[in-house]
C-alpha cells in the first residue's frame, strides 16, 4: 500500500529539510547568553507563510521543533518543551498577525511579533516548569531586547528573499510582491 | 566599507510603515518591562543581626537553613529560591515565624525577644528605615 | 595601528578612573542597630565620622537604657528594686500619701495629663491594671482567661490622670486604681531626648528609630530621609514617603503586641471606656511636623485615634491637632455623606489629603486599588 502524496507534500518536506538544517546550524553556534539565539530557522517558517499560506508554515514549523530534537537526542527533553511552547505560541500570533494590512505590515511586524510570543511561550514553561524562582522575572527584558533585534534581522532577510525570488513579478507600490 | 552601509541602507528599504510602528511600539513595550520588572528591588543577600552584630551574610541563590543561637534559644533560618524566612523560633509569640517569606530588598522580619533580625540587601533599599 | 592604540589607551585611562572614584563614593553612613530593654533602636548618623558616630549612638543607647529604668512599667530593675514609675504606683495604690519624684517625672505627668485631656481620655496612661489584665505587662503574651468581672470594675474605678496631684515635684493620687503606664509615650519621648542631645551635638543628620517611631535630622546625604510604613499584615512595607528634617512617624498597631484566642485577636491597645482591646481597626498612622515634643506626639497620637469607632476618627485627629494620619482599619469603611446612603466606594484605608499626598504607595494590591482603595476625607 502506498500514500500518494502530493505536490503540496514535497514542498513542504522540502522545506522543512531546510529548517531543520538552518536549526541544527544554529544548534552547533554558542551563543552568549542560555536561551538567546537568533532563530534563523524562523525565517524558513516565514518564508513560507508569505509565499504560500499559514497551513504549510505551521507544519514546516512543527516538524521542524519534531524532527531537530529527535536528531539533537533531545525529544521530549525540557529543550524540546521550550521548543514546542514557543513554536505553538508563535504561530498562534502569526495567524493573528497574517491579518494586518498587508500594504503596512510586512515581514518584519510578523517576525517580530513571533518572536516576542516565541520567548514568552518560553518564558512561561521556564517560570511554571523548570526554574520556579522568582529571578526568572529578570530575564523578561533581556529575552524581549534578543526577540527585537533578531526579530527585526530575520524580518529583514526573509523580505529580500521573498523580493529577490519574485524579481521577475511584478512589484506592487510598495515594493513587495502581490499576495 | 561603504559598500556595506549602502547595502545596509537597501535592506531598510523593507521596512513598511506598519513594521516600523511596530518597531517603535515594541521599543516601548521594552522599556515599559525594564521599568516595572527591574524596579522591583532585587534582593541577592540576607544580612542576619544576632544583638548589635552583623551575624552574617548570605546569598539568597544557596539553598540552606541557617542555624542562629539567641538569647532565648536557637532559630532556623530557611533560605530557598531566592527568599527567606524563620522556620523555626523559641520565642513564645512566634511573631518572627508568621511574617511568612521575604522576597523583595529592604524587607525585613525581627526576633524581638531573641534579637535576631533578617534584612534582605539588593542595590538600592527603598527606604531609610521602617516605621511600624 | 598607532590610533586604535591611543584609543584603547584613552578607555583603559577613564575606565580606570572610574573605578577608583567609585571607591571615594562609599557615603558616611553609620547605622547601629541594638536591642535595649525589649525594643529594637535603630540610629543612622550621616556625615561623622565613623568613631564619632558610634559614641554618639552608644550615648543615645544609654540614654534609652535608663529612661526605660526609670519608667519601665513592670520589670523591676538594678537589685530588684522597683524603678522609679513602679515605685510611684505602688505609693500610688497604698494611699494619698504624696510622694517625691523627679523634676523629669513631674514634668512627664504634667506632659501626660494635657494629652489626655486634649484627647478627652482616649488616650489614658492610667489604666495600667487594664493593660495588666489583659496580659500585656509580660516579655510574652499568650491568651488570657477575660474576667468580665474584673474589667469592668476596673473601668468603673475610672482611673484618670486628673486624678493625680503635683506640687512642687511631690504627688499623689486622689484614685488608687490609677496605675500609670507610659509604654504609649516613653519611645516617642526618648525620640525627642535623643534627637535633642544629637542637635546639641552638633549632628546635623541623623534618623533615629525607637521600637519602630521615627524622627529625623537633616538629610540622607543629599536627598531626604525615607521612610517606610510596615504593611499591618505582610513583612513588607505598605508605603514610603520622605521624612524632611525634624520631622516625626509614629504607628500604633494590632500586629505589635498582641495573642489570638478562639480566632480573635486581641491587640495591646486598650479602649479606656470599655476596658477591651481595639478589634476595628488594624493600624494608624500619624506624622508629626517639627515642633518641640514632635516624637512623644508621634507615640501619644496615634492611639485616640485607633481607639476612635471609624465615624469618630476624623475629629479624634482634630481633637489631638493632627493633620497627618492614616487609618487601615479591620473591615471597609464606608463614606457616608450627610447621614444618608452610603455610596458605593469602599476601603479599608482611610489618609487624611495632607498625607495622601506625601505617601508612596509600595503594595500592589492597594496600587491596582483590588479589594482596597484610598479615600480621603473631605
Amino acid at each position: 500500500m502506498q500514500i500518494q502524496t502530493t505536490t503540496d507534500d514535497h514542498r513542504i518536506a522540502k522545506l522543512a529539510a531546510f529548517a531543520i538544517a538552518l536549526h541544527m546550524v544554529e544548534a552547533v553556534i554558542p551563543s552568549p547568553l542560555p536561551g538567546v539565539k537568533p532563530g534563523i530557522a524562523n525565517i524558513v517558517t516565514l518564508y513560507v507563510l508569505l509565499r504560500y499560506d499559514f497551513a504549510t508554515a505551521a507544519w514546516v514549523s512543527i516538524l521542524r521543533v519534531f524532527a531537530s530534537s529527535l536528531l539533537l537526542g533531545q525529544f521530549l527533553s525540557p529543550t524540546f518543551a521550550l521548543s514546542l511552547s514557543g513554536a505553538l505560541l508563535s504561530l498562534g500570533v502569526l495567524w493573528l498577525t497574517m491579518r494586518l494590512p498587508r500594504r503596512y505590515f510586512g515581514a518584519v511586524t510578523l517576525s517580530i511579533l513571533a518572536a516576542f510570543a516565541h520567548i514568552a511561550g518560553q518564558l512561561m514553561v521556564v517560570r511554571l516548569w523548570l526554574i520556579p524562582h522568582a529571578s526568572v522575572s529578570y530575564l523578561i527584558p533581556i529575552f524581549a531586547v534578543a526577540a527585537l533585534f533578531f526579530g527585526l534581522i530575520n524580518g529583514l532577510i526573509t523580505a529580500k528573499l521573498l523580493y529577490n525570488k519574485e524579481s521577475n513579478i511584478v512589484l506592487n507600490k510598495s515594493g513587495m510582491p502581490p499576495l | 566599507m561603504l559598500k556595506s552601509l549602502r547595502s545596509a541602507r537597501s535592506i531598510f528599504r523593507y521596512l513598511l510603515p506598519g513594521d516600523l510602528l511596530t518597531v517603535i511600539l515594541s521599543m516601548v513595550a521594552i522599556t515599559y518591562l525594564f521599568q516595572t520588572l527591574w524596579s522591583h528591588q532585587h534582593a541577592s543577600k540576607v544580612q542576619i543581626r544576632l544583638g548589635d552584630k552583623i551575624h552574617a551574610t548570605y546569598d539568597l541563590n544557596l539553598q540552606r537553613d541557617v542555624h542562629v543561637h539567641g538569647p532565648l534559644g536557637d532559630a532556623v533560618i530557611h533560605i530557598s529560591q531566592g527568599k527567606v524566612r524563620f522556620a523555626k523560633s523559641p520565642c513564645h509569640n512566634q511573631y518572627c515565624v508568621h511574617q511568612g517569606w521575604l522576597t523583595h530588598a529592604g524587607q525585613v522580619a525581627i526576633c524581638l525577644p531573641n534579637q535576631i533580625s533578617l534584612e534582605l540587601i539588593g542595590e538600592q533599599k527603598p527606604y531609610d528605615s521602617l516605621n511600624y | 595601528m598607532r590610533k586604535g592604540f591611543a584609543g584603547l589607551l584613552l578607555i583603559a585611562i577613564i575606565a580606570s578612573v572610574l573605578f577608583s572614584l567609585r571607591a571615594y563614593n562609599k557615603e558616611p553612613l553609620y547605622h547601629s542597630q541594638s536591642y535595649v530593654f525589649g525594643t529594637l533602636v535603630d540610629i543612622s548618623i550621616y556625615g561623622e565620622s565613623e568613631q564619632r558616630a558610634k559614641s554618639l549612638s552608644n550615648q543615645v543607647l544609654q540614654d534609652f537604657q535608663r529612661l526605660n529604668n526609670q519608667l519601665h512599667a513592670w520589670k523591676p530593675v538594678n537589685n530588684n528594686q522597683p524603678s522609679e514609675l513602679g515605685a510611684l504606683n505602688a505609693a500610688f495604690a497604698a494611699g494619698k500619701q504624696p510622694i517625691a519624684i523627679s523634676p523629669q517625672l513631674a514634668d512627664m505627668l504634667v506632659n501626660t495629663t494635657a494629652l489626655s485631656v486634649k484627647s478627652h481620655g482616649m488616650f489614658n496612661p492610667a489604666i495600667g491594671h487594664l493593660i495588666g489584665t489583659w496580659g500585656f505587662q509580660r516579655d510574652e503574651f499568650s491568651a488570657v482567661v477575660i474576667n468580665d468581672e474584673k474589667i469592668k470594675a476596673l473601668v468603673k474605678s475610672k482611673p484618670r490622670m486628673t486624678d493625680i496631684v503635683i506640687t512642687n515635684n511631690t504627688v499623689y493620687s486622689n484614685n488608687p486604681n490609677v496605675k500609670l503606664d507610659l509604654g504609649g509615650y516613653a519611645k516617642g519621648y526618648a525620640l525627642d531626648m535623643a534627637a535633642h542631645y544629637l542637635r546639641q551635638q552638633k549632628v546635623k543628620n541623623a534618623l533615629i528609630n525607637i521600637g519602630g517611631n521615627i524622627i529625623a535630622i537633616g538629610q540622607h546625604g543629599n536627598k531626604p530621609w525615607r521612610v517606610g510604613i510596615q504593611h499591618p499584615r505582610k513583612p513588607a512595607a505598605i508605603a514610603t514617603l520622605d521624612l524632611a528634617d525634624g520631622w516625626a512617624i509614629g504607628t500604633s498597631g494590632d500586629y505589635q503586641r498582641y495573642f489570638i484566642l478562639n480566632g480573635k485577636r486581641y491587640c495591646h491597645i486598650i479602649d479606656p471606656r470599655n476596658g477591651y482591646p481595639v478589634q476595628h481597626t488594624q493600624a494608624v498612622t500619624v506624622l508629626i511636623p517639627p515642633q518641640p515634643g514632635a516624637g512623644v506626639l508621634s507615640d501619644v497620637a496615634s492611639k485616640p485615634i485607633f481607639i476612635a469607632p471609624a465615624a469618630d476618627k476624623a475629629k479624634a485627629a482634630a481633637n489631638i491637632g493632627i493633620q497627618y494620619f492614616m487609618v487601615i482599619a479591620q473591615q471597609p469603611i464606608s463614606q457616608r455623606s450627610n447621614g444618608q446612603q452610603p455610596n458605593a466606594e469602599q476601603s479599608n484605608i482611610l489618609v487624611s489629603p495632607a498625607l495622601a499626598k506625601k505617601l508612596d504607595w509600595l503594595d500592589s494590591d492597594v496600587k491596582n486599588n483590588s479589594h482596597v482603595k484610598v479615600l480621603t476625607l473631605r
